[in-house]
């Protein structure tokens, strides 16, 4: 019982960390229509990148996690820019095997040069806070702390989705890029942006993932398919969807380790995603 | 003459390296074997590839999955004791079974969707790979009972090169190829104008997969050993895809050069570069992904490049051209239609009570109605009242939510849209939906060689040329259909639907947009296809003064429901038509033309 419970919590944790990334994802594909296949990549590598801070330098999981995101973000509007726009001006096939042929280099060259700098162990962040005793059941608080992490992050995403202009243009955008462009959306400007936005979002993501899994330079693609599963599930855009979907995904996997064997929990999501896709050739949340 | 004598000597060339590579691996240099072997599988995995994703348009990055599953089994069997050939069948039969298995979810998919698909088929691999220890033994990879069988793996993937590049040549003069490509350009369309294409995307990955599992076993076999890495992993699974990409994919010439390009680098880099390894694969990536996805040989320069050039040639660019005779202006306007003797009494198109909803939105609302053959008849109303929506009801673009769809008597409702295309109905786009890298002719001559009695692409083409001249785009027949204007979009449109030699034909405001005289030009072609192949319209049209000359009767609908039937001057007096949709409390006289405003 009490593994059990262990293993939920543990489920429901990796979940809301998978349900962040794909919410990055999910933001991108929404506004700029183009699969970044090296998205998953990037949290490995933020993952990676943390870790190191923290054990060279001890600096603070909080202020690795803001200096990450400031750095992302400004590299994803330089990425966007030079490598993705151009591919825009061509023929849909062009564009299509463009972006995929881009993004998965991107994954390649981010995946071996982590690898060969940092070493392709997996890594994370030590930090061990007192764990917390509610009867029976051990709560450790940083795996608390993460939680609340990450219910802090997606309750500010919700903010800025609903409150900003830069929220309300994504959904303009989203739901019909032409009429939000004839209404006053700078539609090249908002895809570097969101690029961004979505890739910072990752770095955040990437802290609290180490602080309680470990990471490896070649983990990112796996997360990827993840969190492509996610947005099928829970529909291009939609935050509280991706929430729901990511714990679902998070908590079966967390199973399939418990009664099965954990070396084919990976197998899950894209069975999962194939069966979702054939049940809905346009995702869950799509309207038809 | 010229021309033949190019071909024989294309052939004599052809011979002389074929028969150079052949002798390459009795020459005694082990290495250079070795990496024109490599060079030869990524040519049939990147080719095989390209029937996919050039040819049909849909982007398989798993394509290497049947590489590892062809490579996986043939090692099993081979460990097995099998015999080389029966494993290696075998192996070759098992994947495109698995093919056929995989292809019914991944073609209910399309464009990203589709890519991401596929691409995940790869991770799933290798984790089956890795975990199903004791079929694949797992991690240790399996050590295959050979040794030293170089020459022969080189000699046979040599002989398997050759059949790629004929299949893909046959595929490219076949029917089957212009399914192919008719699905790449529209599918709804295809689908219409008679292409049934469910059967060939099926069958177009499962070939594709049967020669992407000969390149893994045969080269399983020259290296005696895999792992789950060597064979799923992403990074070399894209390899073969940025290759073909690299010079140009669906040419006929561009998977050999881009491979032979590109396979030549890697080889090189292989040797002088020490690390990095996945970095510089990465970046070859990505730089071909930026800057050439459509190919380097479809690039301004490489036509000023007397020899490249040829190399750059569309597969349309080597069909024959069609023969000229029987085409004379003279007998411009005889299309190669039956005329029927006896229309029959019998309705042509009957609806019975059709209504087709989306979501809350009824869209056509209890229609009725009844045409005989040989009629035209004008369908008019406000926009959004249904007329189009009617019209996807009758070519099943839309299946009715409720009510019949009878044509000569038969109930459409079991019917795909392919079959009641060749059962005789053809119809346009209201926005022209040119098959847009296809030339004119090949719009036209697609519909031919689906139809009912299918002609041959080669009898398909010298057929389509009348309907080009009937079209008159005689001038414009081998030039790309997506640089043509909006009105010989629509000319074009107009005669593939006669292509599909059509009982009913279904004409959606053909004439919106129009100069006058082009205008009457449509209504005579119109008039002439009833009055000399006993062909029966339903038009939707604003343009009253149109309709007028050539209607028998016009039939309006307002916001789904039909609400006036009957001769045009009496429509226009009904008392519905007039506040819905003409607008104007003063009774227009048809004679006047009024036009909607």
């Amino acid at each position: 019982m009490e593994v059990l419970l262990q293993v939920l919590i543990g489920g429901v944790l990796l979940g809301g960390l998978y349900a962040l990334v794909a919410f990055g994802l999910s933001l991108i594909y929404g506004v700029v229509r183009i699969l970044n296949f090296a998205h998953g990549t990037l949290l490995a590598v933020s993952g990676v990148l943390a870790s190191l801070a923290f054990s060279s330098w001890q600096m603070s999981p909080l202020l690795i996690a803001a200096l990450l995101a400031a750095l992302i973000f400004f590299c994803a509007y330089g990425y966007y820019h030079l490598l993705l726009r151009p591919l825009a001006r061509r023929s849909h096939f062009e564009a299509t095997v463009g972006t995929v042929l881009v993004t998965v280099g991107t994954l390649m060259i981010l995946s071996d040069l982590t690898a060969v700098a940092a070493g392709a162990t997996q890594r994370n962040i030590p930090l061990r806070l007192e764990a917390l005793e509610l009867g029976e059941i051990v709560v450790s608080t940083t795996q608390l702390l993460i939680l609340l992490g990450i219910a802090v992050l997606t309750a500010v995403m919700h903010l800025i989705l609903k409150h900003t202009w830069f929220g309300r243009a994504v959904r303009g955008v989203t739901q019909d890029p032409l009429g939000a462009e004839i209404c006053g959306v700078q539609s090249t400007r908002l895809k570097a942006l969101t690029f961004a936005f979505g890739s910072a979002t990752v770095a955040i993501a990437a802290v609290l993932y180490v602080l309680s899994f470990p990471v490896d330079p070649y983990m990112g693609f796996g997360l990827t398919v993840k969190a492509f599963t996610i947005i099928v599930v829970g529909g291009v855009g939609n935050l509280p969807g991706a929430l729901l979907a990511g714990v679902f995904l998070g908590v079966a996997e967390g199973l399939t380790g418990l009664y099965w064997k954990p070396e084919w929990a990976p197998a899950l999501s894209v069975i999962l995603m194939l069966l979702i896709l054939v049940a809905y050739p346009k995702g869950v949340g799509a309207k038809s | 003459m010229n021309k033949s004598m190019n071909a024989g000597i294309g052939w004599v060339v052809g011979a002389v390296v074929l028969a150079a590579l052949a002798s390459l691996p009795f020459l005694g240099n082990a290495y250079f074997t070795t990496i024109a072997f490599t060079v030869l599988i990524a040519y049939i995995l990147g080719q095989s590839w390209d029937w996919v994703a050039g040819e049909m348009g849909y982007v398989n990055l798993g394509h290497y999955c049947f590489y590892g599953i062809g490579a996986y089994a043939f090692a099993i069997l081979l460990v097995g004791q099998w015999p080389f050939w029966l494993a290696i069948c075998f192996a070759v039969a098992f994947t495109a079974l698995a093919a056929l298995l995989i292809s019914v979810p991944l073609f209910r998919l399309h464009g990203d969707y589709f890519a991401f698909a596929t691409l995940a088929l790869l991770p799933l691999m290798e984790v089956l790979a890795y975990n199903l220890t004791p079929i694949t033994n797992g991690s240790d990879g399996i050590v295959l009972p050979v040794a030293q069988v170089l020459q022969p793996a080189y000699l046979i993937a040599l002989g398997v090169c050759v059949v790629t590049f004929m299949v893909t040549l046959r595929i490219n003069a076949s029917r089957f190829g212009y399914a192919l490509k008719s699905i790449r350009n529209d599918e709804q369309v295809a689908e219409t104008v008679g292409v049934r294409i469910a059967p060939v995307k099926r069958r177009v990955l499962v070939l594709s997969a049967a020669f992407g599992a000969v390149a893994g076993a045969v080269q399983a076999w020259q290296m005696s050993y895999i792992d789950p890495a060597s064979v799923f992993g992403l990074n070399v699974a894209l390899v073969p895809v940025a290759m073909v990409l690299f010079a140009g994919s669906g040419l006929r010439w561009g998977p050999l050069v881009g491979v032979l390009l590109l396979a030549s680098l890697q080889q090189w880099l292989l040797v002088s570069v020490k690390g990095f390894q996945a970095t510089l694969y990465g970046l070859i990536v990505l730089l071909i992904g930026r800057f050439m996805p459509g190919g380097f040989l479809r690039a301004q320069w490489v036509q000023q490049v007397p020899w490249v050039r040829s190399l750059a040639r569309e597969h349309h660019e080597y069909m024959r051209k069609a023969d000229p005779k029987g085409s004379t202006t003279a007998q411009a306007r005889e299309l190669p239609l039956s005329r029927p003797q006896n229309l029959g009494a019998a309705p042509l198109i009957e609806l019975e009570h059709v209504r087709m909803q989306f979501g809350g939105n009824v869209a056509v609302n209890d229609v009725s109605l009844r045409i005989q053959p040989g009629e035209i008849v004008g369908l008019i109303g406000p926009n959004g009242s249904g007329k189009t929506t009617l019209f996807n009801c009758i070519s099943r673009v839309y299946a009715p939510t409720a009510g019949r769809v009878l044509f000569a008597g038969q109930d459409l409702k079991d019917c795909s849209r392919d079959q009641i295309a060749r059962l005789g109905v053809g119809r346009t786009y209201q926005i022209p939906r040119p098959f847009g890298d296809l030339t004119v002719l090949e719009n036209i001559a697609i519909p031919l060689m689906f139809s009912a009695q299918p002609l041959s692409p080669h009898d398909a083409m010298r057929e389509a040329q009348a309907f080009v001249e009937y079209a008159e785009l005689g001038h414009r027949q081998l030039e790309r259909a997506d640089k043509l204007s909006v009105q010989e979009k629509k000319a074009l449109e107009f005669a593939r639907a006669l292509a599909c030699k059509p009982r009913l034909l279904l004409v959606d405001e053909v004439a919106s947009g129009l100069t006058p005289a082009e205008v009457q030009r449509f209504v005579e072609h119109i008039r002439h296809v009833r009055d000399r192949y006993g062909v029966t319209v339903i038009w939707v049209e604003h343009i009253f003064s149109a309709l007028e000359k050539v209607v028998d009767r016009v039939i309006a609908l307002e916001q789904g429901t039909l609400i006036a039937d009957g001769p045009l001057a009496e429509v226009v007096q009904n008392e519905r038509v007039l506040s819905t949709y003409l607008g104007s409390s003063a009774p227009p006289s048809p004679k006047a033309g009024v036009q909607k405003c």
